[in-house]
């Protein structure tokens, strides 16, 4: 008995051995182990012997069959194992193909830029005012200490629709508006973002239609050195913080001082390029302390409040964060120009 | 306004460099756009003398130069120049020159034969063309007989000075002129100015106010008109200085008086004309308003019809110029001229700038009385121009200057106190501080009470007030020295209107959906209303005019962003870019009435164009185009993202767009916006041979039909049921309609229909197609029975069968 059930083990052995799928290997199983299987018959012929050997041969066939069980559990493994790497490498692709993208569109550079902008007062406590594109003369010139005939009015070479009213040269009309809208002598900090249009041949640098952002802050106590401070807080932002602010004195019908605003050339840092033309400094916007005809005029009285107002290109700002050289890209609307955004 | 660095130390000695000063000067509101430098790349450029000439063995058309350039031994150059002759003295490039048209010289050969340098033209020295006499502008530039050899040409050239070019501001007219520069410059260096002694000596006994008339008849355009005459007038050149002071300034040369008249003007300020005084009817001069229709005959020599509210100086019988823009050519300054009127007078600003532009007329003189003139300087102007004549010994001075000044302009006065500019500035400046930078600008300052008064000097008419004065101490201070605050007082609230918000979100959600946003020019052409098959008789042809456009291009000021997002396609289209997927949110302009006379609507719209492939291109993507629904899908995820919902969605009409391709979705009766083919006409009226989809949708429209406020559906706790409903109906009839009837019929469990099929083609007979629906039945408080949701879908059934004859299939 015992003899045959070592034979049958033998066997048994050889066969996991060589079963070389899953399916053999379960065959095997069946042979020996199953319900009517070679190893499970013997005990099943177990009540043929006598009752001290029943416990022994028991035992025996018990132990062999665990042993069959634990080599057909690993071989199962085995083939398992063996079976997933086949699998795996049939399944190899080509990783380096490009995937499915799902492309997004892409906001306008100059909306982009704005929106930062727009952001950095957001933050420093800004509304966002608004205008009419086409203005009234007045609005636009008058209301800022520009009467007719102001030779500074030749700074700003504008499209007439009549005599009396223009394609807005600027976002400044905003200002008289806002002062306007409001009850005299309350405090602003606004800025008004939009187009403005120009009688400006079409290059690299100039076109007859541009984007301005006007600021405005009006309050008791408002000086120079806040109009300095703030600009600086917001070049910085927009730039970086290393941008170093430099006022000069210069001249607006509207604001007294005036001041235009450079910065540290953000290409060089300010040790010479070509973008700065040599000087380590850029010319980025027009400021100054509100003029008091201007307050008089929108009714605040210059002898209570001050303000001062900024104006800036975003065109300009955008050329210099996204080192456009040519101003006509914005306007040309290529898409291979569009979709870098 | 220009001036040479020479010119300026002649009035004041400074240590500074030419760049030095103009840093200064740009950086107390003065600025300097230029440091030229005439003598940049002259350094290797002498006089050379062509010793001996020899044709070139090897060319009909070289020469070959042995020339003489004081080191004791020839050198020999090539030239190809014809104008060269032996003997001649001309400028040499040695080699190792960098010329200031940017050439290099080096050894060389020119067929064969070693040329050590090049002979000089004008061009390539970069001289004045202007200025030249006709012979000199083409070929080697020839130096007079005299010059000496070997010396660096620049001096000879006259190009050993520097210039400053200033672009001043429109409130500095004082700096128009050496005086006011120099008025600077002094405070600036602390250097004190050595100004000329002005006097004049009046020896020819004939009194001028017996010889000429000198009136005003329009006081308001005309403050001061002074005049001296001048006897026994020799025309001439003017000295050397003073050619080099005007060429300095950018002025050129033309006789003595006329030279005399811009020195002047230059120097002080104050423009001035010369009159032939034989060529004056009446010898008398009088400013006053032209008359509708009269002749101006210019200096140019062009005449003009005047309109009738330019000032003129007439004498007896007609106009004799346009009042301190040009001169007349009759009084003009002749070989023949014996005995000249000099005009110093102040003329109105403003009104002088109408005529200027008017006439398309802007001197040196016309841009100096619209920046404002010193009023009480004429005398010493005309005294200064006598003066010069008289010591070149060009003419004889008469007694007495002829004035006429109506009403005396007062000096003005400012009040201030050192807290008021301080508090403007904020800053700490002491008041002794202040009142020593207002006394070096020439301002007189008197203490008074806490404060001080101020008189303003009579060249300052930009400073009115104590804010001009806070600006004038702070240039001078410093900006650089102005210290960095922010804003204090009540802390208030950033924000951005609705409608700004709105159109940030329009904008980001269509870029979330493919969309790329063009930015384009407000204004349009009539031809677009043409393409784009605007009717005859819609508002949309009533585009604003511009009475001074750029262009032909561009007249008119759009109505349509349509407009300009196909000026943006075919531009696209052209460069090869054919996968274009545009929108622009922007306003367009509706005049109230035509023509214009109040400020026209702007009206906020949106509009959007696809046309191209679908997916990139890419090696496991769809190649098909975009079509209709494409576009349709945008627009609906647009309007769910904007919160817009129940509208309705049917065929129309819409003059881009295909007429069996055309939806307009709706809210009730206002159309919100529409989608569509472009309509086939169109595309070729562009040039564009592919098909293309548009939408078009207004802003505030999209804006009222948006949730206010907005809360999510919570998760259904009870299951749905689901039924389907396939059916073939006639191919003409509307889906959005069949979907609106099930939703009609649907009864209160109704929760989503979804068309999921649409089929026509095999086993569907000739003009029918098949449709089918996904509906879901859900309640809210309980588990639906199937015979609650077979109830509603019976409903349904019937009525999609009743009103659509729909065959229900299986």
């Amino acid at each position: 008995m015992e003899e045959q059930i070592a034979q049958l083990t033998g066997e048994a052995q050889a066969a996991i051995q060589a079963a070389d799928s899953l399916e053999a290997l379960d065959g095997v199983r069946v042979k020996y182990l199953g319900k009517k299987g070679e190893l499970t018959g013997i005990l099943r012929g177990m009540g043929k012997l006598s009752a001290e050997e029943r416990p022994k041969v028991g035992k025996i066939v018990n132990e062999a069959r665990a042993a069959l069980e634990e080599q057909i559990a690993a071989k199962n493994e085995a083939l398992k194992g063996a079976a997933l790497a086949n699998r795996l490498a049939s399944e190899k692709i080509d990783v380096t193909l490009p995937g499915r993208r799902v492309p997004l569109g892409h906001l306008h550079p100059l909306t982009l830029t704005l929106n930062r902008i727009k952001e950095i007062f957001l933050d420093m406590g800004f509304s966002v005012e608004e205008g009419p594109e086409i203005e009234k003369d007045y609005y636009n010139f008058e209301a800022l200490n520009l009467p007719k005939d102001h030779p500074a009015r030749d700074m700003q070479d504008s499209f007439y629709i009549t005599e009396d009213i223009l394609m807005r040269t600027q976002t400044s009309p905003v200002q008289a508006r806002t002062m306007q809208s409001h009850e005299p002598n309350s405090p602003i900090r606004m800025i008004a973002p939009g187009r403005v249009y120009r009688r400006d041949d079409y290059d690299a640098s100039h076109s007859p239609m541009f984007t301005q952002v006007e600021g405005l802050v009006i309050d008791k106590g408002i000086s120079l050195a806040d109009l300095k401070g703030t600009l600086e807080l917001f070049l910085q932002q927009i730039f970086n913080d290393k941008v170093q602010v430099r006022l000069r004195p210069s001249f607006f019908p509207f604001t007294e001082p005036s001041t235009e605003v450079d910065v540290s050339c953000v290409m060089c840092h300010g040790h010479g390029c070509s973008v700065c033309k040599g000087t380590g400094w850029l010319e980025i916007l027009g400021a100054g302390m509100v003029h008091p005809h201007v307050l008089e005029m929108s009714g605040y009285d210059p002898n209570v409040v001050s303000g001062f107002a900024f104006g800036l290109g975003v065109e300009r700002i955008a050329m210099l964060s996204y080192g456009v050289s040519d101003l006509r890209l914005f306007y040309d609307n290529d898409m291979r120009f569009l979709r870098q955004f | 306004m220009q001036v040479s660095i020479s010119w300026l130390k002649d009035y004041i000695d400074f240590e500074e460099s030419a760049e030095m000063l103009a840093e200064k000067y740009t950086m107390t509101g003065i600025p300097v756009e230029n440091v030229i430098r005439a003598d940049e790349g002259m350094e290797k450029v002498v006089t050379g003398k062509i010793a001996q000439l020899t044709a070139h063995p090897d060319s009909d058309h070289l020469q070959v130069c042995q020339m003489d350039v004081g080191t004791g031994e020839l050198l020999q150059i090539v030239t190809g120049a014809p104008n060269v002759k032996e003997g001649q003295i001309v400028p040499v490039a040695l080699v190792g020159a960098h010329l200031p048209n940017g050439q290099k010289i080096s050894k060389g050969k020119l067929r064969g034969v070693a040329s050590n340098g090049m002979l000089c033209s004008a061009d390539e020295l970069r001289l004045d063309l202007e200025n030249l006499p006709e012979e000199q502008k083409t070929g080697i530039y020839i130096l007079s007989e005299d010059t000496a050899v070997g010396v660096p040409a620049k001096d000879v050239l006259g190009l050993d000075d520097v210039v400053l070019e200033f672009e001043l501001t429109a409130n500095r007219g004082d700096c128009f002129s050496v005086f006011g520069l120099v008025r600077e410059a002094a405070v600036l260096t602390g250097n004190v100015p050595k100004w000329p002694e002005i006097k004049v000596r009046e020896d020819d006994a004939a009194k001028a106010a017996d010889m000429v008339k000198i009136g005003i008849d329009a006081p308001e355009l005309c403050s001061r008109f002074s005049a001296r005459v001048l006897k026994n007038v020799k025309l001439g050149p003017s000295p050397a200085w003073m050619q080099q002071r005007l060429a300095g300034a950018g002025i050129r040369a033309i006789n003595n008086v006329v030279d005399v008249t811009n020195f002047v003007m230059v120097e002080l300020g104050q423009p001035m004309h010369a009159y032939d005084y034989d060529e004056v009817a009446g010898h008398s001069l009088t400013a006053r308003r032209a008359v509708a229709g009269e002749n101006l005959h210019t200096l140019d020599d062009s005449s003009r019809l005047a309109k009738g509210d330019e000032l003129v100086i007439a004498d007896a019988e007609k106009a004799a110029g346009l009042a301190g823009i040009m001169g007349g050519l009759e009084t003009e300054i002749t070989e023949k001229t014996t005995t000249v009127v000099l005009e110093a007078a102040s003329f109105n600003g403003a009104s002088i700038r109408r005529t200027a532009r008017a006439c398309g007329l802007h001197s040196e003189a016309s841009g100096r009385f619209e920046r404002g003139v010193d009023v009480t300087k004429t005398v010493r102007a005309l005294d200064r121009a006598a003066q010069l004549l008289q010591d070149m010994g060009a003419c004889t001075v008469t007694q007495g200057v002829v004035d006429v000044y109506p009403v005396k302009k007062e000096e003005a006065s400012v009040a201030f106190t050192a807290e008021q500019i301080n508090q403007r500035l904020g800053t700490e400046i002491p008041a002794d501080k202040m009142t020593a930078i207002l006394a070096s600008l020439g301002f007189g300052v008197q203490s008074q009470g806490g404060g001080y008064q101020v008189s303003v000097p009579s060249w300052r008419n930009d400073v009115s007030c104590m804010e001009d004065l806070s600006e004038e101490v702070a240039r001078i201070y410093g900006f650089e020295n102005i210290p960095s605050s922010l804003p204090h007082g009540r802390v208030m609230q950033g924000r951005q209107s609705d409608v700004q918000n709105f159109t940030d979100k329009i904008k980001s959600v269509l870029a979330g959906l493919g969309m790329n946003e063009e930015l384009s020019f407000s204004f349009t052409h009539p031809s677009m209303f043409d393409k784009l098959q605007i009717p005859a008789d819609s508002p949309l042809r009533q585009a604003v005019p511009i009475m001074n456009p750029l262009t032909d291009e561009y007249p008119l000021v759009r109505t349509t962003l349509l407009s300009s997002i196909f000026e943006n396609t075919v531009r696209n289209f052209s460069r090869k870019n054919e996968d274009i997927r545009l929108f622009e949110v922007a306003p367009v302009f509706y005049p109230k009435a035509l023509p214009i006379a109040e400020q026209p609507r702007e009206v906020l719209k949106l509009a959007g164009l696809i046309m191209g492939r679908r997916n990139a291109l890419g090696w496991n993507q769809g190649k098909e185009e975009v079509d209709f629904y494409d576009m349709k899908g945008i627009v609906e995820e647009l309007l769910a993202q904007l919160s817009i919902a129940n509208y309705t969605v049917e065929a129309g009409e819409h003059h881009a767009m295909h007429p069996g391709k055309t939806a307009l979705f709706k809210k009730g009766r206002e159309v919100i916006a529409a989608v569509g083919e472009v309509h086939p006409a169109v595309a070729v009226a562009f040039g564009i041979p592919k098909k293309m989809f548009i939408f078009e949708m207004d802003v505030k429209t999209l804006m009222k039909y948006t949730a206010k406020g907005f809360h999510c559906d919570l998760l259904p706790k009870y299951p749905a049921i689901s039924r389907d409903l396939a059916m073939l109906v006639d191919t003409d009839v509307a889906a959005g309609e069949i979907e609106q009837t099930i939703v009609k019929n649907g009864g209160k469990f109704l929760r989503e229909v979804t068309l999921f099929d649409v089929y026509t083609g095999k086993q569907i007979a000739e003009g029918k197609k098949s449709l089918a629906f996904a509906i879901k039945f859900q309640s809210g408080d309980r588990t639906l029975t199937d015979e609650e949701a077979d109830a509603s879908f019976r409903n349904i059934l019937s009525a999609v069968e009743s009103k659509f004859h729909a065959e229900l299939r299986a």
